[in-house]
């Protein structure tokens, strides 16, 4: 059941305008870090490197937000869901069929532009390494996890809300990955609430490791996959809390 | 010598069912209350209600897109809870929608494989619904290209594709155009045939008529009255034609003869008091519009003090 709907999804989300809108929109931008690399004081190639690895984050996450934050809501309030869910299907396989289905979507955009990038940079003659992929491999996590970070906020708000606080949740997440540093200035019971709040926000800095790539700077294969499981928990607690709250809705 | 013995199953009942729901500010609103009605298997149910009366919350309640409702629901013969009991369900909802991005062909074998049916099954189903309602040629066709009238066509391809022994349908001839009315009249009388029972609800009332043997009539939420329609078509007054002297209470007309109406119940009483030398030319029933019925029977329940809210 859950393949039979993830495989919807997935043709229904890879044929959006928005989904190829903002391949467009990447290819063009890839194309146009180009210009910065050449106005930049510092390595050319290292600039459009970081770059173009930065707008693959940027425009995963905000195909994720976009897709996400219409999985749920949009499908009750247009009622597409009413001919699914009056057949044998529970609503915990539509839940996490659904996600299923848009994280492959997702992943193959994920994938389709770091192919891009790393053809560009290629063709460009900037250094091409494992790192890259690497990085790029990492970023396709944080995208999933913004993917279930916008389908969990749709499941308990309006796609709209949804959106601008699933982009909150982004710029947050990267904010969480300063905070302990803040947080060890803190002392007592201050620390110990600045530390839970921090922990309720997906540590996005977990997966940032575009810029030290740029660098060929290594990374423990330990540490990778700490940053996967990371992102594996996240996006398992926050599909769980979306099946939990599509449960309980009326539809 | 085996005796068969045919039982008429209840395919689905209602029993003292409430549904309240929050509206804005938390504001409690009863959608239906104390709702019971029964449909027995083989018979095309027609729901009918005015706009809010309770109509589609009923049918999302047994279609499992509503819970937390009070009293009880069988399906089939069973509690509503088993989702396994859906397989046996078609459901055409009110104005349905669909995903733009999917073509017809796809989105009938996503929703056949939900169904439960196989690869083979799929086909063969897709080209029975293709030839019933006209899609084959739009088979490649995506749905964000449909029209409202293709949107609802789409709608009871899907919801017959599995061929289900109940048919739910809210509103199946809204947006449709007369040809196309005729048609789903038709569709709808060969899932019959085939065997399914079919509970609909819907605001044309002649086609009620046409296609219903029992019927329930529902007003803010509340069952007002059901049972069957040739019962109901049965209770119309008796119209006598005669000639001759005038019979009591009639109204003459201008080529001689008189015409009087009056219930089944007085018709031997009418008879006996017909004057000397009156002739009976003509005796039949008068025939109730569902439609007036309808309309009758709603204000009446309005005009006994219940109004918007009173459920």
């Amino acid at each position: 059941m859950l393949t039979i709907i993830a495989g919807a999804t997935f043709r229904e989300a890879v044929r959006s305008r928005t989904f190829l809108l903002l391949i467009v929109i990447y290819t063009v931008g890839v194309l146009l870090s180009r210009i910065v690399g050449w106005i930049s004081s510092t390595d050319g190639d290292l600039v459009t490197t970081d770059l173009v690895l930065s707008l693959q984050s940027v425009i995963g996450v905000l195909v994720a937000v976009a897709t996400g934050t219409a999985l749920v809501q949009s499908e009750i309030q247009q009622k597409t869901l009413y001919t699914i869910l009056s057949r044998p299907v529970a609503r915990w396989q539509f839940v996490v069929g659904k996600f299923l289905g848009l994280a492959a979507a997702l992943a193959l955009g994920q994938g389709l532009m770091l192919s891009i990038a790393l053809a560009y940079l290629w063709l460009t003659g900037a250094p091409v390494h494992g790192w890259l992929i690497l990085a790029g491999m990492l970023t396709i996590v944080e995208v999933l996890v913004m993917a279930a970070v916008s389908l969990c906020w749709t499941a308990l708000s309006s796609p709209l809300l949804a959106a601008v606080l699933g982009l909150a949740t982004y710029a947050l997440g990267h904010a969480v990955a300063a905070l302990p540093d803040l947080i060890n200035h803190l002392q007592g019971g201050q620390q110990i609430l600045a530390s839970t709040l921090a922990s309720l926000v997906p540590n996005l800095g977990m997966f940032a490791y575009r810029n030290q790539a740029a660098y060929a700077l290594p990374m423990s294969w330990s540490d990778a996959g700490l940053s996967l499981g990371y992102g594996a928990l996240w996006i398992c607690l926050l599909v769980c809390i979306t099946v939990g709250v599509v449960r309980r809705k009326q539809l | 010598m085996r005796k068969t013995l045919f039982v008429t199953m209840t395919l689905l009942s209602f029993s003292n069912v409430s549904f309240t729901y929050r509206g804005d500010w938390l504001q409690k609103i009863h959608a239906v209350t104390d709702v019971s009605f029964a449909v027995p298997s083989g018979c095309a149910y027609g729901f009918l209600g005015a706009n809010g009366a309770g109509k589609s919350t009923s049918i999302k309640l047994l279609t499992g897109l509503l819970h937390g409702h009070q009293g009880q629901i069988t399906l089939f013969g069973q509690p509503l809870g088993d989702r396994h009991l859906r397989a046996r369900l078609g459901y055409l909802p009110e104005q349905p929608y669909f995903y733009d991005n999917l073509q017809v062909e796809e989105y009938l074998t996503y929703l056949g494989k939900l169904s439960g049916l196989t690869a083979p099954a799929i086909r063969a189903a897709c080209d029975r619904v293709y030839q019933l309602l006209d899609l084959g040629d739009l088979r490649t066709r995506m749905l964000r290209s449909f029209s409202k009238g293709m949107r609802q066509r789409f709608g009871l391809a899907q919801a017959i594709l599995h061929q289900p022994d109940l048919l739910v349908l809210d509103e199946p001839f809204s947006g449709l155009d007369p040809l196309w009315r005729a048609r789903f009249r038709e569709v709808l009388h060969h899932e019959r045939k085939r065997g399914a029972t079919l509970f609909f609800s819907s605001h044309i009332l002649a086609d009620v008529e046409d296609l219903c043997d029992h019927y329930g009539m529902i007003d803010h939420g509340r069952m007002l009255e059901q049972g069957r329609l040739a019962d109901l078509l049965g209770q119309a007054p008796l119209a006598l034609t005669g000639s001759g002297p005038l019979a009591v209470g009639a109204v003459a007309a201008a080529d001689g003869t008189w015409q009087v109406t009056f219930p089944e119940a007085e018709r031997e009483a009418r008879l006996a008091a017909l004057p000397p030398g009156a002739h009976v030319l003509r005796l039949e029933r008068q025939r109730i519009a569902l439609e007036d019925y309808f309309v009758s029977r709603i204000r009446a329940f309005h005009g006994a003090g219940h109004r918007l809210g009173d459920t």
